[in-house]
Formats: structure tokens, sequence, C-alpha cells
């Protein structure tokens, strides 16, 4: 077999090489002599198997249907090619100003400081490259239910690096609702991580940092409208941002309560949900956490949550609200006249004493 | 300057010129004609000056007999207590501090609170300057109220400053003489219904803003026995009588003791203690005539 193929290779190298320049046909031919076969495949030195087999329907079916193996694969000068090749490197074609119309916008620079390409960089070999997400053969827009980075996709093709966050994603209300019900309001993981930037959470320009978080969450959550399809009565967004947790948030403490402090970062569930990390059962042990309110206990649970005391569903606090706001514009009204009558008086004497 | 006059001017400076400088006459003239008009603005920029300066000389010395006139007008009464004066001065540094941390987190949308609490060390510094503050003006309620309780004078005080139906026919008095409908003002004791008013507030504030600011400092205590909301209401009441004691101190206080035209820039009683008998009759014309009378009795019997 493997003398076969050499002796193949050699004769039909130089021609493969030149028909490659021409017309697809052939190349495509000669790789698919081995590639093309179902049961292609190579043991490794660690026994596990990894298949060689390319699908061409899928690399047709790709937005790189009319490219051909060498145009990728471009470090093959000979069949049979060395074991070990380079990795397919997008740039020789994405980049600005390309003459062969691929897309230019793409955000290599975000890439490479984000967390993956800091480990690419490291040598990291599990760290992902373009391929990884974006699929090797079968490249698809964004916008085609059948790519790996479609919104409904990309849960999947993070979670084959990630697999327990996407098992508790998929569980979350934002994981069912984009999964199960096709909602596509729902978020997927870059809605949130962001698409190439994906920094640490422990790092501040992070999309997922704590004090990024509000502003994370409140691009769906922000607006009341949003929030009132998806039955949550309040802006929780502005109201947190209101409450002593987002004032502190947002004067920069790192130490006091985000959103996902409290909602957990992959497994938000509405408090009605007995799993939610804050139904009222559930709110001691939430607010208890090491670092926040050790001992919390049932009283943590009662009372309203993202309360905004100019609202009538703020219960008791509106009312506090509502009595200090009289209270004030009457007062201030009352002695403020008082200023503007004594001044008055004052100024008048002391003009007719001058006279 | 009228033509003429402009015109003599210029011909007494070519004059000094081709006099005293040995220009021939036509440069004389021409350096004349250019000095001329420079000269009658600095001229007329000087004599403004001059007449300012004046004036001002005038103004200030009108002032000081004035000044020297009503302090003149008799002796000093003691108003301010040394012990009041000290706890009047260590709640006044405490509610500064406070509000000057407090306040901010109440308007922390706006950059100017941001820039405020950074400079004060930022959000883990600040709680701690504000309740150091607090713990300060805690004390100085426990202060008073030994003060009242314990004191002679502060009994006395107490007495005169516990509200009557009086205050009430004062108020409306002096609002009467504001309007003009009468030319009688009332006749104040020791304290006013306007200094009435700013003691008992100060009670209202101080229960409101140190029973919820407690709540708010200790929750995960109070939380072992209260539920949430109890700590929800805490939050919005010391919120909000923040807002009201901050515009009311401001506006208010400052206005009836300092900033008002008879005071104006600054009352110094809160510092010396001390107020003028001129200041007495006007101000405090009971309190005045009561002293009087038990001199006189004291006169008499001695």
């Amino acid at each position: 077999m493997r003398i076969w193929a050499q002796g193949l290779g050699v004769g039909l190298l130089a021609a493969g090489m030149v028909w490659a320049q021409e017309a697809p046909g052939p190349e495509v031919r000669q790789c698919s002599i081995c590639h093309g076969k179902r049961e292609f495949k190579k043991v490794q030195p660690d026994g596990s198997v990894r298949p060689l087999f390319v699908d061409e329907r899928e690399l047709k079916a790709s937005v790189h249907a009319r490219w051909h193996c060498l145009d990728c694969h471009a470090d093959i000068k000979t069949i049979p090619h060395p074991e070990r090749l380079e990795k397919v490197n997008c740039q020789r074609c994405h980049f600005p100003g390309n003459p062969v119309g691929a897309p230019e916008e793409v955000n290599y620079e975000g890439y490479v400081e984000s967390v993956h390409g800091r480990l690419q960089r490291a040598g990291n070999p599990k760290a992902p490259r373009c391929q990884d997400c974006h699929g090797a053969h079968g490249v698809r827009k964004a916008s085609d239910p059948n790519s790996l980075v479609y919104k409904r996709q990309i849960p999947a093709t993070c979670g084959k690096c990630h697999p327990q966050v996407l098992e508790v994603y998929q569980r979350s209300v934002h994981g069912t609702t984009l999964l199960v019900r096709g909602n596509n309001d729902a978020p997927s993981c870059s809605d949130c991580h962001g698409e190439h930037q994906i920094l640490p959470r422990k790092e501040q320009a992070s999309e997922v940092s704590a004090t990024q978080i509000p502003e994370t969450c409140g691009h769906c959550h922000g607006s009341l409208e949003f929030n009132q399809k998806y039955d949550i009565p309040v802006n929780p967004v502005k109201t947190f941002k209101h409450s002593f947790h987002g004032i502190a948030n947002e004067l920069g403490s790192m130490r006091v309560a985000n959103c996902a402090s409290c909602h957990t970062a992959h497994a938000v569930l509405p408090p009605s949900d007995p799993e939610s990390s804050v139904h009222p059962a559930n709110i001691p042990k939430t607010c208890g956490k090491e670092g926040c309110h050790p001992g919390a206990n049932v009283n943590y649970a009662r009372g309203r949550f993202h309360i905004d005391p100019s609202r009538r569903d703020a219960g008791v606090v509106y009312w506090v609200a509502l009595f200090f706001k009289y209270l004030t514009v009457s007062t201030l009204a009352a002695l403020i006249l008082h200023i503007l009558l004594d001044l008055r008086s004052k100024l008048q004497k002391r003009a007719q004493g001058h006279e | 300057m009228n033509e003429e006059q402009s015109r003599s001017l210029q011909d007494a400076i070519a004059e000094q010129l081709s006099q005293a400088h040995g220009f021939t006459a036509a440069e004389a003239q021409e350096l004349a004609a250019r000095f001329a008009p420079r000269l009658k603005k600095r001229f007329a920029s000087w004599v403004r000056r001059e007449l300012y300066l004046e004036r001002r000389r005038l103004a200030r010395a009108r002032a000081a007999e004035q000044t020297a006139a009503a302090e003149d007008e008799g002796e000093q009464f003691e108003r301010l207590s040394l012990n009041v004066r000290l706890q009047h001065g260590l709640m006044a540094i405490s509610v500064i501090v406070l509000i000057v941390t407090g306040i901010p987190l109440k308007f922390h949308e706006s950059l100017w609170a941001k820039e405020v609490i950074s400079l004060l060390g930022g959000p883990d510094v600040t709680p701690i300057i504000h309740r150091v503050a607090a713990t300060l003006l805690a004390f100085v309620g426990v202060w008073h109220l030994l003060y009242i309780a314990f004191t002679k004078e502060g009994r006395e005080n107490f007495r005169l400053l516990l509200p009557r139906l009086q205050d009430a026919k004062d108020a409306i008095q002096q609002i009467k003489f504001y309007l003009g409908l009468t030319d009688q003002r009332p006749k104040f004791d020791r304290f006013s219904y306007v200094e009435k008013f700013d003691y008992w507030a100060v009670y209202w504030g101080m229960v409101i803003m140190i029973g919820s600011g407690t709540i708010l400092w200790f929750t995960e205590w109070f939380l072992q026995f209260v539920p949430k909301w109890v700590t929800d209401i805490a939050k919005e009441a010391h919120s909000d009588e923040a807002l009201l004691a901050t515009l009311a101190i401001v506006i208010w206080h400052f206005y009836n003791v300092h900033f008002n035209p008879h005071s104006f820039p600054m009352n110094k009683t809160f510092i010396t203690g001390k107020i003028s008998a001129r200041k007495m009759r006007e101000e405090h014309p009971l309190e005045y005539e009561r002293i009087m009378k038990e001199r006189a009795q004291r006169g008499g019997e001695a």
C-alpha cells in the first residue's frame, strides 16, 4: 500500500502541481485518491485513531467551494506529502486588500489578544485556531443555520472544548430558550463573551469582568420592554445600578456582587425555578457565599429584589420614597419662601436705614 | 476732553519736546500728534482708578465707623457656652464629612460624584471615612442628651427650646410683618421659632439618619432578626433624608445664621459664643429684658 502510494506520488507529482494551477478537477482527484476514502485513517502513537477522510461535498457546500486543497494546504509540494503538515493559515487570503475577494473584516487583533490567541502563541496545542471554531472544510457564513458559528450552533462549537460549561448552559433559561425553543433573543456564548476578543473575566476589559457585566447583561436586559416581554417586571440592570451593590460596582469596587454573583454565569434561571440560584429557597445559600454574607438566612429572601423606588411595585419602599419626596418638596418650598420674605424685609430696612 | 483741550495738550507736548529734548518744531508736532491720544487714554484710566480707590477708602471708613459704633453698643452677652460650641463644632465637622462622602453615592451616575469618591480614596475608603464621621455624630448626639439631662445649663436651654403655642403666634406675626400687614415684629425670647425649628429638625434628622445608618452599617447582624425589606426601607430613608438634611442646612440654616444681610458673610457667634447687646435687643428682646430685670433685682438685693 505504502509503496504503491509512494510510487504513484512520485510519478504524478510534477503533473499534479501543474494541474493544480489550471483546472480543479484533477488536483482534487489526486488528493481524493486517499482522502476521499471514508476508511482512510491513521493510528496515532497513543493508539487513538484519526480519521483522514475529507468529504468533498462538505467543501463544495462551504463558502470556499471554489478553492482547492492546495490553496489552503499550501505546504504540500509532493505526494505523498510529509506526515506533519503545517496548520492552515487563513490569513493567506483574509487580509485587508487581498486580491481574491476574501472577506477582510476579520478580527485577527481581537483573536491574538484574546485568551485563545494568547494560549496559541504560548504554544498550547489545544488552543483553538480559526478553523477550530469556523470549521475546516465546511466553513459557512455565520448567518447560515448549518454554520458552526451560527448563533444556535455556537454552544455546541464552544462545548467541544468547554463541555462542562455547555452542560450547565444547556439547562439555563438562556440555553433552553435558544437551543430548545429556538428563540434567537436568548444569548449564545459569544453574545456575552465576545466573538474573537474573548478575555479572561479577571481582566477589566473583558465583557464578563465584574465591572463590565452590568453593561453586557444590559445589551438585552437594559430595556424595560425587553424584560416585560419575558415576564421580568423591572429593568434589572437599572435597578442594580441604583443598589448599593451597583453603586459600589460602578465606582470600581471589585469585592461587590455583580449580576453573575447572584444569578450565576451560565446556570441563569428565573426565580420561580427551584433550581435557580435566586429562587427564594436558595437565596440564603446564594447571599451566604464566602466573601459575601456568610451566615445568610431566610430573612435575606423576605422582601423584593431589584427595587425601583419610583414604581408602585416596589412595595413599601415606594411609599417611603413618596413620603420623603413630598416632605422634602413641601419643607423646602416653605423654607425658601420664608427666606425670600426675610431677605426682602431686611434689604428694605437696610435701604431705608441708609437714606 | 473737547477739541480745544485736545489741541492744547498736543501743543504742550510739542513745546516740551522741542524745548527740553531738542526736536525741531515739525518733528515735535508730529510726535506730539502721536502721543496725545495715548496720553489721553492713560489719563482717563488713571482718573477712574483713583476715583474707585477713593470711593472704597470712604466706604471702608464708614463701615469701620459703623462696626465700632455697633460694638460700642453695649456689652457682649454669652449666647453659646463652650460646651454647646464644642457640640456644635463636632456636629458640623461630622455632618460635613458625612455629606461629602455620602451625597456622591446618591448622584453616583454623574461625573463629579465619581471624581469626589476617587479623590477621597475610592469606593473602599469613603465608607470607612463615612462611618468614622457617623460615629462622631452619634457621639455628639449622646453627649447632647447627657447635656440636657444632667447639666443645669442644658436643662434650662432645653426648657426654652420646647415648642409652645407662642411660637406659632410668633411665626404668624412674623409673616404678617414680612407682608406689611403689621408694623409689630414678634418679640423673641432666647430661641425664636426659627431656631427652635432648626433644633427639632436635627432631632428628626438624627433619629432617621442614625437609625437607618446603623441598619445599613450592620446589615448582616440586623438581617438575623429582621426581613430584608426593613433594610430596603433603611436604604431609601437614609438616602432621601440625607438630601433633605443637606438642603435644609445649606439653604435654610446657612441663610438664617450667616448669609442674611444682618450677618453676611459670617456670624461669629458659633466660634466666640458672644452676642452684642444691640443684637440681643433686636433679636431676643424678651431674653434681654429678663436679664436686665434679674440684674436690677440682684442690684436691689445687694
